[in-house]
């Protein structure tokens, strides 16, 4: 006979699995909750303006392609009441064809020159300063999920925007 | 008894650290605290009955809140358990309405677990057999051993304090939950492997 006094021991271990099991099955975890959960934490944490994405329906879908279409010029364009920024993905350069896919090169726009744009990804941030005219290069960033966060360093007025997240 | 090998390190262990990093300076481990708990979190508000939206709106709060006080946490290593309290007080909160706020030592039971009968046609035949054995416990076991099921076993004792479980509720002895189901299970030849 066992005794609820007694360890836990294999057993029980065994049972608890198969309750994780079943409950895994019933009722997951929805797949992106841990994501929405971290950008409501950026978006609050920043006192940020969400920018509105204006469209969304080539860069998602871009991976799969990525193989057969070795220079995508997809582009998506985020807008925001301070500023409006447009990127666009496509393979970083490198010297062996073989790394072409691994990494991705972030081309964009924004309305605001002198703006300082953070790439939030998997791997950490990346931030690069816009040119005169607005442009920026992120030249080493991840495949998957990124968002951008937009700051004004010569206008503390501006609250710092964030773009929902896309693949890359 | 030899007690079977675990991980030397809990869940509440890895969370309590990527959180005291968090505190530190590494504003990136805060994303490895919501990849850590965040099955924890989402099994101890669906236990408390919620909708799927009221649950993900409380586990939500949750963490904001958990951010807003950083600062102000006591221990930092018991950041799992501080989140599972908030998450099922947030969930009763939502779901009776802001009208009625409940204080730290009033958080009522947890009803039952129900599954969805959508969800119960996909049950493999085992676990159609674990659920009609989980269904006989009382509700408040079933509720410890959902959540802790989603736990390492370290983290079982301020997971079932975290609830409101009497201490010794269970870990490192088993209790009376895991007796039970073992218990049930045992009497069960269909179940036997």
């Amino acid at each position: 006979m066992t005794s609820h006094t007694d360890a836990i021991d294999a057993r029980d271990i065994a049972n608890l699995n198969q309750v994780r099991d079943l409950f895994r099955h019933a009722d997951p975890v929805p797949s992106d909750l841990a994501e929405r959960i971290k950008f409501a934490i950026t978006v609050h944490a920043l006192h940020a303006e969400v920018a509105e994405l204006m469209d969304s329906s080539l860069l998602t879908t871009r991976s799969v392609d990525a193989k057969v279409e070795p220079t995508p010029t997809d582009s998506v364009t985020f807008t925001a009441a301070a500023v409006s920024l447009m990127v666009s993905a496509g393979p970083a350069e490198s010297d062996a064809i073989d790394d072409a896919d691994e990494r991705v090169r972030v081309d964009g726009w924004v309305t605001t020159p002198g703006a300082q744009i953070e790439a939030v990804t998997t791997e950490g941030s990346s931030t690069v300063i816009s040119d005169a005219n607005g442009r920026f290069v992120l030249d080493d960033l991840p495949h998957g999920p990124v968002h951008f966060v937009v700051t004004d360093p010569g206008n503390e007025d501006m609250r710092p925007v964030i773009t929902p997240t896309i693949q890359i | 008894m030899t007690p079977t090998p675990t991980a030397p390190d809990g869940l509440g262990t890895l969370a309590g650290r990527a959180f005291a990093a968090y505190r530190a300076g590494e504003r990136e481990r805060l994303s490895e605290l919501v990849d850590i708990v965040t099955p924890v979190l989402w099994n101890a508000a669906r236990s408390q009955g919620g909708a799927p939206a009221t649950c993900e709106d409380a586990i939500q709060t949750a963490f904001l809140q958990l951010v807003d006080r950083a600062d102000s946490i006591n221990e930092p290593a018991a950041v799992l358990g501080w989140l599972v309290v908030v998450v099922k007080r947030e969930v009763w909160r939502l779901a009776r309405g802001a009208r009625r706020e409940f204080g730290v030592e009033e958080v009522p039971e947890a009803p039952a677990q129900q599954l969805d009968p959508e969800a119960q046609t996909i049950l493999s035949e085992r676990q159609r057999v674990l659920w009609s054995h989980v269904a006989t416990l009382t509700p408040r076991c079933q509720e410890l051993l959902r959540v802790i099921a989603f736990a390492d076993r370290p983290d079982y004792a301020a997971i079932a304090e975290s609830l409101g479980m009497p201490v010794g509720s269970i870990g490192p002895t088993r209790g009376r939950c895991l007796q039970k189901l073992r218990t049930t299970l045992g009497t069960d030849p269909g179940w036997a492997v």
